[in-house]
């Protein structure tokens, strides 16, 4: 099974991901018709911590909490890309997956695709429907500096996947001399900004 | 090997498809004293507040013909005989087993239970106490309601009806909601909320004196002191009872170990089964979804040849449905507190030697899962907790893992 590794040294934030996600999920299908839309649905969620930034959005855990928290039998693993996915038709937004959730991946709001009037837990669905049409994920498609990596996950990644976040990062290799730098910039720009609140 | 099941409640229903899908192709057999398809119990409030029926079987419809059971409903099992491994009918069916998966659930308790003798008055417990409910509601187009019990079933009840559109009416005997819940200050801050937000009129320290019907149909409600509240539809949410005396003779549960076994050949789950706790509290009925599903998944799995041990039960729950400020809690409210607080949030923590002991969260399930993590893996975490409770933002996770230092809190 594939998954999608986050490489967070290599994020700058641009938010591509979250804009990709978003048109990927929209019934429009575009840019446009997120526009002014409520509805719109980000599974992804690009957190800026001091200098640091981090893609957030489900790891697909196995075993995953929130599959066997859900009493509504609404979340399940796609057989074919495993996949943890929720059925919308079947959520009552009970929050008890968000409630065991470790990485803050899943949200409530009213989407497209939760029946009218009904709020609705979502979140990264690891874009199954396009994975079966031999594609990537949106989010790793539209990250331009290879912070989003979707790769095979070996065995042992997934009995660690409760527990951290750590299984699921990558960067041992180092980084490039031009993210450094640009890490290094901000690093000082936060820097300054704190000193400058203070 | 031939497997029966009393009850077919969330973790029967979970048990039974465990096994099959495992491979299990022996004989199972599931009785029950409700008529219907498992349903989720977590879901059937919503039925009243307009969701579509078929949700609530949440394995399906076809649940018994998929998963090759033969199931006996509308029977309620009144013997069970552990010497002989069979047990008996009210309809006289007498039913060998190898392994018996006792989950024979709860059923509400009720302070005057010939109330229920007059019409309007109803349990909220049943799917078929949801049906009955919800066809009185229409047949009577009821517009106002009462509800005894300001727990988490009681304002499940009351939150439904008012999405419904009801003028609901919640008589609680406590001065604040969800106090098994919550602490007295999280209880404090949840049940101002809810006063403010919900819609529904509270009657705090309240008890119902008695009830005037019409024609045998409940015309008012008449609580101690004299306030009369006009409304044909009543409510009962307070309390349940374990369903163990047909097992053990008791009302208290059925005490079972990590292997989940009351005796060699019977098996016991869900509601009716008491449980250590996962962390540090006491052994007792953790009646909660997670945990019937947990169990159902062990007992399930050492039928298919596995040694697993049950790892506790928690207490964790989470209210959410139909407001938007989420009341989670877990653990025991016993130690040291760390508060964060402002107009919209009550964060707390219980430490106890600098681990998470208990916690309560309302406002947002932003660190929910977070806390959850922390208390469940017994992390130390005296030094940073206060930065983590004043988090908006929920990154306290990820700053953990990039190493960075907890934030500071900001004033």
């Amino acid at each position: 099974m594939k998954k999608i590794f986050v490489d967070y040294r290599k994020c700058v934030a641009c938010k591509s991901c979250e804009m990709a996600c978003a048109v990927a999920h929209h019934p429009s299908g575009s840019l446009y018709g997120l526009v002014g839309d409520e509805k719109t649905q980000v599974n992804v969620r690009v957190l800026g911590v001091e200098h640091e930034a981090f893609p957030v959005s489900c790891r697909h855990c196995d075993p995953a909490a929130c599959l066997t928290a859900c009493p509504a039998g609404a979340i399940a693993r796609d057989p074919e890309t495993g996949a943890v996915v929720q059925d919308p038709a079947k959520c009552q937004a009970c929050a008890m997956c968000a409630m065991v959730c470790p990485f803050d991946a899943i949200s409530f709001k009213h989407t497209h695709r939760a029946l009218p009037g009904r709020e609705v837990a979502y979140k990264c669905d690891l874009c199954h429907e396009r994975l079966a049409q031999g594609e990537v994920p949106a989010c790793v498609q539209a990250c331009h500096s290879g912070a989003l990596v979707f790769k095979e996950s070996e065995p042992q990644r997934e009995k660690r996947a409760v527990s951290s976040l750590k299984v699921y990062l990558l960067g041992e290799g180092g980084e490039p001399p031009l993210f450094s730098l640009h890490r290094e910039l901000r690093r000082k720009t936060f820097a300054r900004r704190r000193m400058g609140k203070s | 090997m031939k497997i029966v099941t009393v009850g077919t409640g969330m973790a029967a229903a979970e048990f039974v498809q465990q096994l099959r899908l495992g491979g299990f192709e022996d004989e199972i057999v599931m009785l029950s004293d409700e008529p219907h398809t498992p349903y989720s119990p977590c879901v059937i409030p919503y039925l009243l507040a307009g969701e579509p029926p078929n949700n609530v079987f949440w394995k399906g419809r076809d649940f018994y013909e998929r998963y090759r059971v033969t199931a006996h409903l509308n029977d309620k099992v009144v013997e069970i005989d552990r010497e002989q491994a069979q047990l008996r009918s009210a309809s006289g069916r007498v039913e060998n087993y190898d392994k018996l998966f006792f989950a024979a659930g709860s059923r509400s308790w009720f302070p005057r239970p010939e109330w229920l003798d007059i019409e309007g008055v109803f349990g909220f417990k049943t799917l078929s106490d949801m049906q009955g409910i919800d066809r009185y509601i229409g047949e009577q187009a009821v517009q106002q309601a009462v509800v005894i019990g300001g727990g988490f079933i009681g304002l499940d009840a009351a939150l439904a009806l008012r999405h419904r559109g009801l003028q609901v009416s919640l008589v609680h005997c406590h001065d604040r909601l969800l106090e098994r819940m919550t602490d007295a200050d999280g209880g404090r801050f949840a049940t101002d909320k809810l006063m403010q937000r919900s819609g529904i009129a509270f009657h705090m320290s309240a008890e119902v004196d008695s009830l005037d019907s019409r024609n045998g149909q409940l015309h008012s409600v008449r609580l101690q002191g004299g306030t009369a509240i006009e409304a044909p539809l009543l409510i009962i949410a307070t309390g349940f009872k374990p369903n163990s005396a047909i097992l053990n003779g008791g009302e208290g549960g059925i005490a079972v170990g990590d292997d989940l076994l009351a005796d060699p050949r019977v098996l016991v789950a869900g509601d009716v089964a008491v449980t250590r706790h996962a962390i540090d509290g006491p052994a007792g009925v953790y009646a909660t979804a997670p945990n019937a599903i947990a169990q159902a998944r062990v007992a399930a799995a050492n039928i298919l040849g596995g040694n697993e041990r049950y790892a506790g039960s928690l207490n964790a729950n989470v209210l959410r449905k139909h407001l938007d400020f989420p009341v989670v809690s877990a653990g025991l409210f016993e130690g040291e507190a760390v508060t964060f607080t402002n107009d919209r949030l009550f964060r707390r923590v219980y430490l106890q030697d600098g681990r998470i002991h208990g916690y309560i969260l309302v406002g947002d399930t932003r660190l929910a899962g977070y806390i959850y993590n922390l208390y469940v893996s017994r992390e130390p975490v005296a030094a940073h907790i206060a930065g983590v409770l004043a988090d908006m933002r929920g990154e306290s996770y990820y700053r953990s893992l990039m190493d960075l230092a907890p934030a500071a809190i900001s004033c």
